[in-house]
């Protein structure tokens, strides 16, 4: 799967191109992105920080890719999700990387991690559970 | 039941609405109820927020967003003398597909409080389907207190004191 072709699938999504983000890097089980900041994703107005909600989606979103970066005709349908907030998320790109733990037939399991200026100090980690049937 | 009085919700309303660009501003959240015991939310369907052409199926992650947001603020009604809140940790269930273009209800409850720690609940579900939630949700809120309680500070900042 080419990154040209993800990203063409991700502009056709109205919730994808509100979020802002592309897929710079793809691989069998591995999903790398960059989200750009945006007045809409602010959380604390006083501080510009992100909504922790969008980085639980901005997650989400690149998990899904991961595993089903082809965007098929059956997506991978999220069941449930755990974060872990670590750090405000402030004013400029977030980064994800969402890495496979396991796909079988019918689950999936993603652990995913978002950064901004170095990746270990993350801003948030991620478990997601999806359905694949 | 602890009751909230008129001017304060009048407050916290308006504060809610006035916090110009961001997320909360642009999901256009409605606050039906608000009590110590918990808040009752309504979120207009938002084309925004959905994931296929037809834009009739929501993206689970606003869910999440939106789980989040009302969680803080029915911790800002039922917590005294809060200073800051930030998320700590947030657990979501999506218990349907969320396919619909109804506008969205969401309750929240904080059901625990301790000096540095809130324990929040909260549950989804569309206009008219309460006995059909779509999500359920759980988190905790990491607090500090302080001389300036968050409420103070917004409304002093907002001119409204």
């Amino acid at each position: 799967m080419n990154l040209q072709a993800v990203n063409a699938n991700i502009s056709r999504v109205p919730f994808f191109r509100f979020l802002k983000f592309e897929i710079r890097e793809i691989g069998e089980l591995q999903a790398e992105a960059e989200m750009t900041f945006d007045q809409r994703h602010i959380g604390n107005p006083v501080m510009e920080y992100y909504h922790g909600g969008i980085i639980a989606s901005f997650m989400e979103a690149v998990s899904a890719i991961a595993v089903r970066p082809d965007f098929a005709d059956t997506p991978a349908k999220p069941i449930n999700l755990t974060v872990d907030y670590l750090r405000p998320g402030v004013k400029g790109p977030l980064h994800a990387r969402a890495t496979i733990t396991r796909k079988g037939k019918r689950m999936a399991s993603v652990s995913v991690i978002t950064w901004q200026t170095a990746r270990d100090k993350p801003i948030a980690e991620g478990l997601y559970h999806f359905l694949l049937v | 039941m602890t009751r909230i009085p008129q001017q304060k919700m009048d407050q916290i309303a308006q504060l809610w609405n006035a916090r110009g660009e961001g997320l909360i501003t642009h999901m256009a959240l409605d606050i039906q109820k608000v009590s110590t015991e918990g808040v009752l939310v309504r979120m207009p369907f938002n084309s925004d927020f959905c994931v296929d052409s037809d834009q009739t199926l929501l993206h689970g992650g606003i869910l999440t967003a939106l789980l989040d947001s009302v969680f803080g603020l029915a911790n800002f009604i039922a917590i005294e003398g809060v200073s800051t809140m930030a998320t700590l940790d947030l657990r979501v269930d999506y218990l349907r597909p969320a396919h619909s273009r109804a506008d969205i209800f969401v309750r929240a409850h904080c059901y625990r409080q301790t000096r540095h720690i809130a324990f929040n609940s909260g549950s989804i579900w569309f206009d008219g389907h309460e006995d059909e939630e779509i999500a359920r949700g759980a988190a905790t809120f990491a607090l500090t207190r302080g001389e300036t309680s968050l409420y103070e500070a917004m409304l002093e900042g907002k001119g409204l004191k």
